[in-house]
Order: structure tokens, then sequence, then C-alpha cells
């Protein structure tokens, strides 16, 4: 039974080494200006643990095996050089790797605004994505849900029809970027909690009713990325999804203009 | 298929030998903290001091987790009072917070109200100590000091004080502050509503025990009772007058 | 199986005091497990239902059709809550310990046994409150274990999210109470019932480890229960503690105003990371006893032991903030948690040496009890190396509500947790019934498990680092999560394997209950007291005779004796009988 055990640990831990070496799925391509840090960040941890977890597994079917029949091994009830030895060093490898990690943390939240940041505001409500632009005068017209709201009547999220600023806001439902241009999402919600998930752009980050959550990213390739909602929302959460269109600055112009063009009440286009 | 057996004798001798670390050659109740000499017998179980130090222990466990619960509301209240919320209409940052206008009179007459149910508690767990110390010599106490009913007054007084809480409450409600409305109000009622329901526990027992005579109670447990849940009633006074401090100084 | 347990004893009077209504820790200990067996079972049948579902959403269930999104998220939640508080949070803590805390210090009572009593019965109702709510209109609540306020305090939310989510808030209320209750026994117990000789120092781990956990219990489940209480009068007294103004749902305006969705996950989760300790550490213990029961061996470092246990403990309630890294929280608060939690994974990863060190160069013998504590070592350390990197804010923030914390947990909690919980009924089976349960079954069940537990689990960190988020009732929704179906079906293979392994457990099991070959006093040459009595134990535990401890727990290898171990109550070595 022993050479049975141990020799299914290590086959275990073979197979997950194979695992994680072939990784038939991996992260998606990254898209934008944070994500090959944060990858770079991901796979330094999966070493480092990967081989904390093959040591462990290695040494757990070791000592399953060897037996030492003079008693002076089975008498022992410690050794406090060995215990204060192992922890400072294991300690020392988690704080490295916490601190070492910390820095992105502090770069991904930084609260500085990019002066020229393109500003979005993200709704999510029960099950769908709204995103607004604030349009040529650069100002978000006032919103009341509860006074306004009729999606029905396209104005799905309650802008109020008697405020200028609100306007030429556009109201979209897919997410259009400019490529290589910070943005910031200004994250809502109508209902309950959802999470913005841009798995290209290595970006979440949970939009909570009642608050006024701010999140900054920069995409960096042009293309198409699904955004889908991380956080439990009900009954469609698994479906609850936009597209993120990543286009180049110009085209992104055109876009704008389109969508503005003749608009005389705002809501979805 | 059993899943105890009647066998009580022992087959399995002891083992012989020994050694390792920390050996002592053994004393009764050595080092052990909890020698209850509680080994099955129900005297052991029964007899009182054994009694009093189990339910002192269990007691103080309980107080710690009412504590642990009260410190999580205090938390709440700070916290929902200092942070302002997102009017969606409004569009910004509002504190939605309605200072309360505490009916102080009132918070008086009922704090004093507890404070003196707890005097006369300490006062019923004195006298009955006496008694049960002169039951054990055997004597009869001297009937020569009067000896009023400490505990029933303790009831009573302990229903004075919710009956106090309830009048607050009205009085907030004909003020038109309910349970709904305003985190201020709403945070209250929770916070003095799950105190109250903690001296209700208490007063219950209490209510128990002083009916004890009459329900046959032997004293010595009657005592022991009392004893016990003076801890407790103690503790819920000092909870209030924690409540009434933190009601008073963060207001907002 | 209370019937067949009523039936064994018809002579004795009262059976009903004796089986049912009974203030025996013995008795309650076991019902307890059977409780614990019966959530298990259905808490392994709902994940089973949920695996089908995810990857064949066509296929029909008998009485039931075509499985909708919100059975899914019903079937979820109950999976998760059964197996979080009815199977984890219960069996190791509450069954084996009601029945073995007293025993393994000496004595023959827990000092309340009535609160002991009082405590399975709530736990019993609440259990039965939580299953109910399958058969209310609008089915089990859809929120998750989790319950994130607004969507749990909105009726109107969805199909759940009426009568199911207040009969969840009930059951999780009851089980607070029913914890609370045998903790309460647990620590006086602890304090007071010690036999004579038995220093703290001298208790078993596995009584260190109740010990610890009942202290957690006591300050964890007060907050849980306040913020049940809270969420119940969001739902139905008009309080706005966790809604926000100005919401809309399913095109009406809710009328509230004020509350804070963060505060419930800030509250859930002060409760929810010491819960996963509370679930863990008894398990640990348990570990800690088998490895140098059956490795022949001391504890290493049994005082590192104590102290690790105590340092989980103690920083488990520093560090909830690790759930709520891309909540909302402020950015900063991060950092403090992301450090807390990485202090919180040294005393585990001491304890992973110390079990290593207590492995290392003994006589191993591999019942399978043994084998189910190696298996909880391995998979310990495979769930629990992936802590580290989710405690890291950046990079949880990418995996943060994938499958990736799915694997994650599951692997260190559900797995490595049920690992010690059989490893523990195999281990004191014939003290409990008397009888030896069959090895050959045993190890099979093990082989099964392990491989099991490991191809079920491990491919959902790649299906996490890939992103596919958690809690999605169907592969459908989105495109890159649909690519990922054919590592889903591989998964449900897995697990439909891994649970129908457990029927072996199972004959075993109730084959054993009634065939099982006796067992005399010390089948397993332990040194732990409840060995000194006969198998199964007394009703009257040690009846009069008092155990007297004269030595630690773990005396194991030579000591000149002719066993190779020394009983904790073994008499003094007297100058005579020394070699
Ligand atoms: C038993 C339960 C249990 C245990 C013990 C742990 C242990 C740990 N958990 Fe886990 N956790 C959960 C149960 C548990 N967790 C659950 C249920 C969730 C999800 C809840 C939900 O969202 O539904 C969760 C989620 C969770 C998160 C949030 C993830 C997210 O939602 O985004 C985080 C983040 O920090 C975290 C961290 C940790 C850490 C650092 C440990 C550490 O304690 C781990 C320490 C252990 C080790 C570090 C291994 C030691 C071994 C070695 C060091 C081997 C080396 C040996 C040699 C080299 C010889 N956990
Ligand atoms: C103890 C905890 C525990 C256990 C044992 C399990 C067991 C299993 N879990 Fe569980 N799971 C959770 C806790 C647990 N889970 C939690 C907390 C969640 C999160 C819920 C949420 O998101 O809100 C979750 C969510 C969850 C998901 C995520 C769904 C999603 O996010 O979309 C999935 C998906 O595959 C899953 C699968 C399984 C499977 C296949 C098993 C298998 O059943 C494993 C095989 C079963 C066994 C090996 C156990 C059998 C044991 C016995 C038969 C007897 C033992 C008992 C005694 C002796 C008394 N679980
Ligand atoms: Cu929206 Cu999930
Ligand atoms: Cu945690």
């Amino acid at each position: 039974m022993s050479t049975a055990l141990r020799l299914a640990l290590v086959l275990i831990t073979l197979a997950c080494i194979a695992l994680f070496l072939l990784h038939p799925w991996w992260f998606p391509v990254p898209a934008s200006a944070q994500a090959p840090a944060l990858d770079h960040g991901l796979k330094t941890a999966l070493w480092l643990l990967g081989g904390l977890f093959i040591a462990g597994q290695i040494v757990l079917a070791l000592f399953l095996g060897l037996k030492r029949s003079n008693s002076s091994s089975r008498h022992w009830y410690g050794n406090w050089r060995l215990e204060i030895g192992w922890t400072a060093a294991i300690a020392a490898i988690f704080f490295w790797f916490n601190v070492s990690g910390g820095g992105l943390w502090s770069r991904m939240t930084s609260a500085d605004v990019h002066s020229g940041a393109l500003r979005v505001e993200v709704t999510g409500v029960q099950f769908q994505w709204y995103f607004r632009y604030p349009g040529p005068d650069g100002a978000f017209g006032r919103v009341d849900a509860p006074k306004f709201a009729r999606p029905d009547e396209g104005n799905p999220l309650g802008l109020d029809p008697g405020d200028p600023a609100g306007k030429d806001d556009i109201v979209s439902s897919t997410l259009v970027l400019p490529v290589d241009h910070p943005v910031e999402l200004d994250l809502r919600a109508q209902d309950v909690i959802h999470s913005v998930f841009i798995p290209a752009m290595r970006l979440k980050q949970d939009a909570v009713p009642g608050m006024d959550i701010r999140t900054r990213f920069t995409p960096t390739q042009i293309g198409n990325y699904e955004l889908v909602c991380s956080q439990l929302c009900g009954l469609g959460h698994y479906r609850m999804k936009a597209t993120v269109r990543v286009v180049s600055e110009e085209e992104f112009k055109y876009w704008l203009k389109s969508q503005t063009a003749g608009r005389e009440n705002p809501g979805m286009k | 298929m059993s899943i105890t057996s009647e066998r009580v004798d022992v087959k399995h001798k002891p083992k012989l030998g020994g050694g390792g670390p920390g050996k002592i050659p053994y004393r009764r109740g050595y080092g052990g903290g909890g020698d209850d000499g509680d080994h099955g017998r129900p005297e052991d179980f029964f007899s009182s001091g054994q009694r009093l130090r189990r339910g002192r222990i269990g007691i103080a466990a309980g107080i710690v987790c009412v504590t642990a619960l009260f410190i999580g509301l205090t938390v709440v209240y700070v916290a929902r009072l200092g942070t302002p919320h997102w009017d969606e209409a409004l569009h910004r940052e509002v504190y939605g917070w309605k200072p309360l206008a505490l009916p102080y009179g009132l918070l008086w007459v009922n704090s004093t109200l507890l404070v003196l149910s707890s005097v006369a508690l300490e006062l019923a767990r004195r006298s009955m100590l006496e008694k049960s110390e002169f039951a054990t010599m055997g004597i009869r106490p001297p009937r020569l000091k009067l000896d009023p009913p400490w505990l029933a007054i303790t009831v009573v007084l302990g229903f004075g004080f919710l009956a106090g809480q309830l009048w607050v409450w009205n009085g907030f409600r004909s003020q038109g502050l309910f349970l709904r409305g305003n985190p201020s109000s709403s945070l209250f009622y929770l916070i003095t509503g799950l105190h109250a329901a903690h001296l209700a526990g208490g007063l219950i027992v209490l209510l128990y025990t002083a009916c004890g005579s009459w329900l046959r109670m032997r004293f010595e447990s009657q005592r022991i009772a009392v004893e016990i849940t003076s801890w407790y009633w103690h503790f819920v006074g000092v909870l209030w007058f924690g409540i009434f401090a933190l009601l008073h100084f963060a207001k907002g | 199986m209370q019937r067949s347990l009523i039936s064994a004893h018809a002579a004795t009077p009262s059976i009903l005091r004796r089986y049912v209504f009974t203030t025996d820790h013995k008795v309650i200990g076991v019902q307890y497990f059977f409780l614990s067996l019966a959530a298990v079972l259905v808490g392994s049948f709902l994940s089973l239902l949920m695996r089908i579902q995810l990857v064949w959403p066509k296929v029909r269930i008998p009485f039931r059709g075509e499985l909708k999104p919100e059975d899914y998220l019903a079937l979820l939640t109950m999976h998760g809550t059964l197996m979080v508080f009815f199977v984890l949070s219960t069996v190791p803590q509450n069954g084996f310990g009601s029945y073995f805390l007293p025993l393994q210090l000496g004595a023959s009572e827990t000092s309340f046994p009535r609160l002991n009593m009082a405590g399975f019965w709530i736990t019993l109702v609440s259990f039965f409150v939580l299953i109910s709510a399958f058969f209310v209109p609008g089915g089990a609540s859809l929120a998750g274990w989790t319950q994130y306020a607004p969507l749990s305090a909105l009726a109107a939310a969805g199909p759940g999210q009426g009568m199911g989510t207040d009969l969840w808030l009930v059951s999780i209320g009851l089980f607070c109470l029913g914890s609370v209750m045998s903790a309460v026994n647990f620590i006086a117990t602890t304090l007071r019932k010690r036999a004579p000789g038995m220093r703290l120092m001298r208790m078993p781990l596995t009584c260190w480890a109740w010990f610890v956990t009942a202290i957690l219990i006591l300050l964890a489940f007060s907050l849980l229960f306040v913020a049940a209480v809270m969420l119940l009068g969001d739902r139905h007294a008009g309080t706005s503690f966790f809604i926000p103004g100005g919401l809309i749902v399913s095109g009406r305006p809710v009328d509230h105003s004020g509350g804070s969705p963060l505060l419930w996950q800030h509250l859930f989760w002060f409760f929810g990371h010491p819960e996963v300790y509370i679930a863990v550490l008894p398990a640990m213990g348990v570990t800690s006893h088998l490895l140098s029961v059956f490795a022949r061996k001391p504890v290493f470092g049994y005082r590192a032991m104590v102290g690790a246990s105590i340092a989980i403990g103690a920083l488990g309630f520093m560090v909830w903030g690790h759930h709520m890294f891309v909540s909302g929280m402020n950015p900063a608060a991060g950092f403090a948690f992301s450090t807390l939690t990485t202090a919180i994974a040294v005393p585990s990863a001491v304890k992973t040496f110390n079990w290593l060190g207590t492995i290392y160069g003994g006589r191993i013998r591999f019942a399978t009890p043994m084998l189910f504590s190696a298996g909880f070592v391995s998979l310990f350390i495979t769930g629990g190396l992936t802590g580290p990197l989710l405690a890291q804010p950046a990079l949880d923030a990418y995996v943060h509500d994938t499958y990736f914390v799915v694997a994650h947990f599951h692997l260190i909690m559900a797995m490595a947790g049920l690992f010690a919980v059989f490893a523990a009924t195999y281990f004191w089976f014939p003290k409990m019934f008397g009888r030896m349960m069959n090895e050959r079954l045993g190890a099979l069940h093990f082989w099964i498990t392990l491989l099991g537990a490991y191809a079920t689990f491990m491919p959902m960190h790649l299906l996490g680092l890939a992103g596919h988020p958690r809690r999605y009732s169907a592969l459908t929704g989105v495109q890159y999560v649909a690519a990922m179906a054919p590592l889903q079906k591989f998964i449900t293979v897995a697990a439909i394997i891994t649970i129908s392994g457990q029927i072996v457990f199972l004959v075993n099991l109730f084959w054993s209950l009634r065939k099982g070959p006796a067992a005399d006093a010390n089948p397993w040459h332990c040194t732990t007291l409840e060995w000194t009595l006969p198998s199964p134990t007394p009703a009257a535990g040690f009846g009069g005779r008092e155990p007297v401890v004269t030595g630690s727990a773990y005396e194991y290898g030579d000591h000149g004796a002719v066993e190779d171990f020394v009983m904790q109550d073994a008499a003094p070595k007297t100058g005579a009988s020394a070699l």
C-alpha cells in the first residue's frame, strides 16, 4: 500500500504539472496596457507556488516511504531550531511574494486621473450592460432612474429629458473604445451588484448599486472582446454580456458622430 | 447494532511502563485545571460546587458571545454614521443620517431601574448564600434582621425597565420615527431591541427561580441559578450603559 | 437510522430518552454524525445535478424534467450552504467533538448535557427549514451561499428570492443558535472536565482543535446572526441596512434608501472567513492525531501545532477583506488585508511541515484512516498553495469569482475537509459502534475519492485562468466560456465517478454497522483515554473509575515497554519496572 500511495502521489503531481504546462485553456490574448504586467505576475506566482506544490507532494511521498528503524528518530518530539528555520523560510517566501505583488495593485488602482482619459459610464441592469458617453459637450446629463427610466421607450437609464447636458449623451449597448487611449469607466448598477469583467483587458470591478466606482485601463489592440458579468446577479447572470469594440481613433470619432447625428431625444440607438 | 454497551468493567488494563517528557509521579488532581471530581457519579455531577463553577464558565462564554454581537452592532452604527451614500436622484453623495432626539429623562429612569435591579439581585445572592451556609451548618437562619424578597424585587424592577423601553419606543413612534425610514432610527430600534431581548432572557430565568419554591426547586439549585444569572444580569446592565453612551456620544 | 438504534435496545427503559431526546454526549455525537451524513448525501446529489445541467442542459431529471437556470442557482446555493454549514461545520466539530472531547479528556459527561441536546435539535430543525426551501413557491434562494445584498434583500430580484431566501435566513439564524450552544458546552467541558493530570499541554491535538474552534464559533456566529436579523429587517420590516436608494428592480422602483450593499459583505465575511477555519481546524486536529498514531511517532512539534491553531484562530478574524478586493472597497484596505492574509498562511504552512515531520521515518501502518490522513495533507498543500496567489489583490482581481477560486476552496475545504471526516470515521467507528469497518472497501473508497478529487477540481484552475466566471448556470451565454465546454464535460464525468464512488463508503458503513467484526478496546493501539474503555463505549463512560493522566497524548515508539506506546493513564514508571 505504501508504494502504491507514493506512486499515486508522484503520478498525480506529474499529471498536474502536465496539465499546467500543456494548458489546453489559458489566459486570453493580452489586449490592455496592464495585461502584460499582470500576466507576468500570475505566471511568476504559478511558478513559485507550483514549485512549492511539487516540493510538498514529493516530500510527502518520500516521507511516507522511508523507514528508520533506529528508535532515536521515532522519539522525535520536535526540534525547535528546525521549526524556527522553516517557519522563517516559508514566511520569507510568502511575504516576499506578497510585497512583490503590491506595486501592481497600486498601479492598477492609483487614482491619478489621466488628463485626456475618455470617460464612459457603465450601468449594469438585470441582465444587460449600458454604456453612456458624455457626447460633444463632454458632460453627462442628469439621471433619475426611478423617475424617468423607460426601457421600452429607449431611455433605460432614466436620463432627465429636462437636462440640456443629457441631450447629446450617447447610450450604447456595445462599448466602443479608441485604441491606445486611456479610458475611465464609471461603474453603476440599477438593481443588484454586477461586475464588469473583460478577460482580455485583465479588468474586473464590481458595479455596486448606490456606489460610484471608477476604474481605468488602456486598450492596446484593435478588435472585438467579450465583457461579461462576474458577480451573481440572478437568473440571467450567465448571459449578461456585452461586446467591447476597440477601434482606431478616427473610426471612433466617426462612430461618435454617427451616434449623435440628428437625434433629439436621448437614449438607445 | 448498539451504540453503547452495557459493560462498565474495564477489560483493558492500562499499559505499564511509560516515559516521555513532563511525566510526573501522579498526585491527585495535579495540573489538569478542570478536576471537577465528576466521574459519572450523579452525586458528583450535581454537587453544588461543581455546578456553580461549571455554570460560571458557561455564562462567561455566553457573555463573550453576546459581547461580540454588540461590538459588531456598535461598529455598524458608527460606520453607518460616518459614511455618506450615493443618491441616484440627487446624483451626489449624501449623509442620510437624521440625529435622534433621545428622551433623556425616561432613559435615565430606566437606567436607574436597571441599576437598582442589579443591586437587589446582589442582595438576593448574598442572603441566599448566607442561608445556604447556615443550612450546611445545620442551623436555622436567625430571624432577627428582616429579609425582603430581593429576587422578586429584582424581577419587578427588570420588568419596570422593559416597560420603560416600550415607553421610549412608543414615544419615538408618536414622533413618526419607525423601524423603517432613517438608518438612525432603524439602528436605534435594532440595538435597543436586541438588548431588551437579551435582558428578557435573563428575566425569564430569574422569574423561574423566584417562583422556584412553588415549583419544588431545591433551594440549593435556586441559589446556584441566582449566582450564575447574576453575572449575566450585571453584564446586561453594563451593556445597557454602553449602548446609552453610544447613542449619546455618537448622535451624528 | 434512529429506528434501528432504538430497536437494538428495546429492552432498556425509555428508549426515547436513551436514543432520541438523550443528553448522552455519545448518542448526540452519533446523531450529529447521521445528520451530516444526510446533509452530505443531499449536497453531493445537488452538485451532481449541477454538473449535469451545466454540460448537458437537455438531460431530463426524473420528476423534474429539464433543469432551468433558476434551478441551477438554487442547487448551487443549497449545495454550498448544506456542505459548509451542515457538513463541515457540523460533523468534525459537533459530531466527533461531542462524542470524543469528554472521553479524551477523561470525563464521562459534558458540562451542559441539556445544552448539548438542545444544540442538536435546533440544528436539526434548521436543517429541515433549509431543505423545505425547495418546496415553497419560487423554490430555494438563488443568491449563493454568500447571499450578497441587495440581490438577497429584494424579493423581486428573482424567483427564489421570496420565501426561499426567508427560509435560508431563518435556517441560518437557527444554525447560529445551535452552534453557539454546543460551543459554550465545549468550552466549559474543556476547561472544567479534564481528568486529574490532564494538563492543557497534555491534551490530544483533537481537543485543542475543538476548543479553539468553539471559541471561533462563539465570536463568528454571533455576527452572522446579527447580519441575518438585519437582512430579514430589510426584507420585511422596511429597514434599509443593505438596500441603497434609487433602485429599480424588474421595472419597479424600490422604496428603500440609504443602505450599503458593502455592509452585508463586511458582516458576512467577518463571519465567513473564520467559518472556513471553523471547518478546517477540527480536520487539522484529527489529521495531526492520526498521523502520529499510524506513524507510531509522537506528533512533531506539539507546541508549535497548538500555537499554530491559536494563531490561525486569531488571525482568522482579521482577513475577511480578501474576499472583497474588487467589491469597491477602498484599495488601500486591500493592502492591509493582503498582508494579514499572507500572515495567516504561515501557521498553516507550519502545520503542514509538522505533519511531514511527524510521518518522517515512522513505521507507518497504512490502514484506511492513515490513507485518508495522507490524502488530507496532499490536498491541503494543493488547495492551500493557491491561497497566497488569491491573497494578492492584483492577481485576485483577475481570478476573483472565477473557477480558480472554486478550485481553491474545493481542494482545501471540500476535499481536504472531507478526507479528515472520512479518516475520523474509519478511525473512531470501532469505538462508536463496537465493530471494525472493512479495510479493503476502505482502501477502494480512498483510491476513488483521491483520484476523483484531483481529477474534478484540478482542471478548474485552468477554467479560472481562462476567465470562466463562477455561478454560470449555462455555458451557452458567452462565446469564450462555451469554448471551454470540453473541459467542463471532463470535470462532470470525474465528479460523477467520485460521487458514485461514495457508494462504496456507504455500503461499508452500513454493512459494518451490522456485520463488521467485533472490535476490541484498543484496535489501533492508541494512547488516548477513549481507548481505555471497551468498544463500544459503555453508556456510563468511565463509570465511576476515574482515569488519572500521567503522560502526554503521543507516547509512541519504544519505551522499553512491551507495546510501542504508553497509555495516557498508564501507572507512572517506578524504579523497579525500569529496564
Ligand atoms: C477550509 C477552508 C479554507 C482554507 C483553510 C483556506 C485557506 C486559505 N485561503 Fe481560502 N477560501 C475558502 C476556504 C478556505 N481557504 C473558501 C470557501 C473561499 C471562497 C468563498 C466564496 O467566495 O464562496 C476561499 C476564498 C479565498 C480567497 C478569496 C478569493 C476570491 O474570492 O477572489 C482568498 C484570498 O485571499 C483566500 C485565501 C486563502 C489563504 C491565503 C489561505 C491559507 O490559509 C492557505 C494556507 C496553506 C498553505 C499556504 C499551504 C501550506 C503548504 C505549503 C507551504 C507546502 C510547502 C511544503 C513543502 C515545500 C515541503 N481564500
Ligand atoms: C464542504 C464543502 C463542499 C463539498 C464537499 C463540495 C463538493 C462538491 N462540489 Fe461544491 N461547493 C461548495 C462546497 C462544497 N462542495 C461551496 C461552498 C460552493 C460555492 C457555492 C456558491 O457559489 O454559493 C460550491 C460550489 C460548487 C461548484 C461551483 C458552481 C458554480 O460556481 O457555478 C461546483 C461546480 O462544479 C461544485 C461541485 C462540487 C462537486 C462535484 C462536489 C462533489 O460532490 C465532490 C464529491 C463528493 C464527496 C467526495 C463527498 C461525499 C461524502 C460522503 C458521501 C460522506 C461523508 C460524510 C460523513 C462521513 C458524515 N461545487
Ligand atoms: Cu450581472 Cu451577474
Ligand atoms: Cu477567506
